[in-house]
C-alpha cells in the first residue's frame, strides 16, 4: 500500500516538474525581462530628490535654455521652479498625482492645466505636460518582454519590447536599449497604437551618484518633425534628500 | 399752388447746370445707398446660404455647450446618437464627429480639425464624392481623406498624397498613421476648409475607438425635445457671421451719411445763393401780394425739384449700373483668408421696401435742407428787400 501511494507520489511530482520545465523558457524570458525593467526603474527613481538643470528646446530654427530645479517626491509630486531665461523666470510648475498647477509671473496667476491641455507642449518642445508629469513607473505600467539586440548595438545589450497593461496608457508600446550589468537604459522608442515610432529619448553621460547611474543628459526628439529635439541636461542631482514641508503646496507657486 | 408749382418749375429749369448737377448728385447719393444696402444684403445671403449649404443645415442637435471654437472640449462633448434622431432620411439628417489631430507635412507640425462625415447624408453639402467610393469598409495602412483647396495650398498637400496624421482614440492613447489624400475640393465655406481634415464617420468612429458618437446632426428642421441635447437654430449657428455683417453695416451708416450730407450741402448752398441773390424778386413778389408763407412755399419747392427729379435720375442710373453689377458680381476672393463664409462673387439683393425707404428718406433730408435756408424770407422787410438789402 505504502509502496503504491509512493509511486504515485512519485509520479505526481515528475510531472509537476515536467510541467514547470515545459514552461520555464517563456515565463523565465518574461520575468527575467520585467525583472530587468524593475531594475532600471529602480536606478531612475527614488523616494526624493532635487535637480538643478538646463532644459534646452531645439526647434530648428532657435534653440532656446531654460534653467530650472526641481524637487520631486516619488512619482507623485514635484514642484519645479525656472530660473531663466527673462521671459520664462520665475515660471512655476506643481504637479501632485495627476494635476498640474503652472504659474508666471507675468499674469500672476496659477492655471490649473487639465484634461486637454495636458496634451499641448511645454514651452514650445518636444514633450507635452503629459510627457513630464508622467507618474507611473514603467515596470508598474508595461509587461516587459525580451527582444534580441541587433549586431550592431553596443554590448551587453538588451531590448525590452514593453506593451502597455492598460489600455488607457498614452503610448500603447515602448522599446528600451538596456545595458543587463549597469541596469541602465540607453535609449527609449516610444511608439503610437499602430506601431509608429513617435518619439525617441536617448540617456547620455551616465555617471554615478551615490549607488547610482544616472544620466546627464536626457535628448528628447519627436520623430514625426523634422530637425527638433529637447534636451533635458542635469547639473546636479541630490538623491534621498529631505525636502521642507510645505514645497508642495499651491502656496509656493505665488511665494 | 398750381400758380407756385409752375413758377417754381420755371425757376428751376433756369438754374440750368446747378440744377442738374443737383438732381445728379443726389441721384447717384441715392443709387450709392441702395447699392450699399443691397451689396450687405447679397453678401450676408450669399454667407447665410453657404453656410446653411455645407455646415449649419436646419440646425444642429449638440451637448449643451458644444463650441467649435474650443478644441480642447471636443473630445468630451461627444454623445451616442440619440435613439429619437436614428433613423432619420439621409437627405433630414447628417451625423457628424470632429476631433482633434495633428498632421505633419514635410514633418512640420500642423494641428487640425478631424471632420468625421455621415457617407449617406445628402444634407450638407460637400464634395466627397471619392470618399464615398472608397471600397474598402475598414481602415487599412492608410486612412482616405479629402482636403478643400485651401488647406491643401496652406499644407503643401495634392491629391494621392501621403502624410503622417497623429491623433488620440477615446481613452488618450495616442496612434498615428499615413494619411492618403483621395481628393482637393473646392469648398465655398472656408470655416470647414482651412485646418480640416474631412474623413468618412465611419473611419474616425473606428480610429478613436468612439462607435455611435456625434458631435453634433445637423438637421432640416427642428425634431422637438431630444433628451440630453439641445436643439441649436441655424441663427444660433451662424451668430458670429450675422453679428460682423450688422457691425459693418453699422458702419456703413457713417458712409451714408457722408454721401446724403454732401449732397444735401449742394442743395443748401443753392438755396442760400438763391435767397440772397434774388432779394429784389422776393421783395416784388411781396409787394404783388404773395404772403411770405406762399413765397417761402415757392423757393422751397424750387429746392426740392431737385430732390424730386433726382428720384427718376436714381431709376435711370441705377438700373443700368445694377444691371452691370449684377452680370459681373464683386469679387471677394481675398476674404478667404479670413473666416467669412463667402468665396464666390457677391450679387446684389435688391428689397424693394427698402429702395423706397431710401428714396423717401433722402427726398424728405433734400426737402428739409431746401426749407432751412429759405425760413428767413419770412422775416423780411419788403422795402428792403426791394432794394436788395434785406438779407446782408
Amino acid at each position: 500500500m505504502r509502496g503504491a501511494k509512493g509511486k504515485i507520489l512519485a509520479a505526481l511530482f515528475a510531472s509537476c516538474v515536467l510541467m514547470l520545465l515545459a514552461s520555464w523558457p517563456a515565463g523565465a524570458g518574461e520575468n527575467d525581462a520585467q525583472r530587468l525593467l524593475t531594475a532600471v526603474d529602480d536606478n531612475l527613481w527614488s523616494n526624493t530628490k532635487t535637480i538643478t538643470g538646463r532644459l534646452i528646446i531645439d526647434n530648428g530654427r532657435r534653440e532656446r535654455v531654460l534653467t530650472w530645479e526641481v524637487w520631486m517626491e516619488g512619482v507623485e509630486r514635484s514642484f519645479s521652479h525656472y530660473l531663466s531665461p527673462p521671459r520664462e523666470k520665475g515660471t512655476k510648475m506643481l504637479k501632485i498625482e495627476d494635476k498640474l498647477w503652472l504659474y508666471t509671473p507675468r499674469t500672476d496667476r496659477k492655471i490649473l492645466i487639465a484634461g486637454h491641455l495636458m496634451r499641448q507642449s511645454m514651452f514650445g518642445s518636444d514633450l507635452s505636460y503629459e510627457d513630464m508629469m508622467e507618474d507611473k513607473k514603467l515596470s508598474r505600467a508595461y509587461r516587459a518582454s525580451l527582444e534580441p539586440c541587433a549586431a550592431s548595438e553596443e554590448a551587453p545589450c538588451a531590448v525590452l519590447y514593453l506593451l502597455a497593461l492598460d489600455e488607457g496608457t498614452t503610448y500603447h508600446s515602448r522599446r528600451l536599449w538596456v545595458d543587463p550589468e549597469k541596469k541602465i537604459v540607453r535609449r527609449q522608442e516610444l511608439y503610437a497604437k499602430s506601431g509608429k515610432l513617435l518619439k525617441t529619448v536617448d540617456f547620455l553621460d551616465y555617471r554615478p551618484i551615490g549607488q547610482r547611474l544616472f544620466p546627464k543628459k536626457m535628448v528628447f526628439r519627436d520623430r514625426l518633425k523634422e530637425n527638433t529635439k529637447t534636451t533635458y541636461v542635469f547639473d546636479s542631482i541630490e538623491f534621498d534628500v529631505s525636502i521642507p514641508e510645505g514645497t508642495f503646496s499651491q502656496l509656493q507657486l505665488k511665494r | 399752388m398750381g400758380m407756385i408749382l409752375r413758377i417754381a418749375w420755371k425757376n428751376f429749369y433756369r438754374q440750368g447746370t446747378r440744377a442738374i448737377l443737383n438732381v445728379i448728385i443726389t441721384g447717384l447719393t441715392m443709387v450709392a445707398v441702395v447699392f450699399n444696402i443691397s451689396l450687405y444684403n447679397g453678401f450676408q445671403a450669399q454667407a447665410t446660404r453657404n453656410m446653411v449649404r455645407t455646415d449649419v443645415g436646419g440646425g444642429h442637435y449638440r451637448l449643451p455647450g458644444f463650441d467649435i471654437l474650443t478644441p480642447t472640449e471636443w473630445e468630451d462633448r461627444t454623445f451616442q446618437m440619440p435613439v429619437a434622431l436614428k433613423g432619420a432620411d439621409p437627405a433630414d439628417s447628417a451625423e457628424v464627429l470632429v476631433q482633434q489631430g495633428q498632421i505633419f507635412p514635410r514633418r512640420r507640425l500642423y494641428p487640425v480639425q478631424l471632420r468625421g462625415m455621415d457617407m449617406r447624408q445628402t444634407l450638407i453639402d460637400v464634395p466627397l464624392d471619392r470618399l464615398r467610393a472608397w471600397d474598402e469598409k475598414s481602415t487599412g495602412d492608410q486612412l482616405p481623406a479629402i482636403l478643400g483647396t485651401k488647406m491643401a495650398e496652406r499644407a503643401k498637400l495634392g491629391t494621392g498624397d501621403t502624410v503622417v496624421l497623429k491623433w488620440r482614440d477615446r481613452l488618450g492613447v495616442v496612434d498615428a498613421r499615413d494619411l492618403l489624400i483621395v481628393d482637393v475640393v473646392p469648398i465655398i465655406n472656408p470655416r470647414i476648409d482651412e485646418g480640416v481634415v474631412w474623413l468618412r464617420l465611419d473611419h474616425l468612429r473606428e480610429i478613436t475607438r468612439r462607435a455611435g458618437e456625434v458631435s453634433w446632426v445637423a438637421v432640416s428642421g427642428p425634431r422637438g425635445p431630444v433628451p440630453g441635447v439641445e436643439f441649436q437654430s441655424p441663427e444660433m449657428l451662424m451668430e458670429d457671421i450675422l453679428h460682423i455683417i450688422e457691425t459693418d453695416r453699422r458702419y456703413a451708416k457713417i458712409f451714408w451719411a457722408i454721401l446724403i450730407f454732401l449732397a444735401g450741402i449742394g442743395v443748401f448752398n443753392t438755396q442760400i445763393l438763391n435767397v440772397f441773390r434774388r432779394q429784389k424778386e422776393i421783395g416784388t413778389l411781396m409787394a404783388m401780394g404773395m404772403t411770405p408763407r406762399q413765397i417761402v412755399t415757392l423757393f422751397t419747392l424750387e429746392g426740392s425739384l431737385a430732390a424730386f427729379l433726382s428720384v427718376f435720375a436714381a431709376l435711370v442710373l441705377g438700373t443700368a449700373i445694377f444691371s452691370w453689377f449684377q452680370s459681373v458680381g464683386l469679387d471677394v476672393s481675398h476674404l478667404s483668408e479670413s473666416s467669412i463664409p463667402v468665396r464666390e462673387r457677391v450679387l446684389l439683393k435688391i428689397r424693394p421696401h427698402e429702395v423706397v425707404q431710401t428714396g423717401l428718406a433722402i427726398v424728405a433730408i433734400m426737402v428739409l435742407v431746401s426749407w432751412l435756408p429759405v425760413r428767413r424770407i419770412s422775416r423780411l422787410d419788403p422795402t428792403l428787400a426791394l432794394r436788395g438789402r434785406g438779407i446782408t
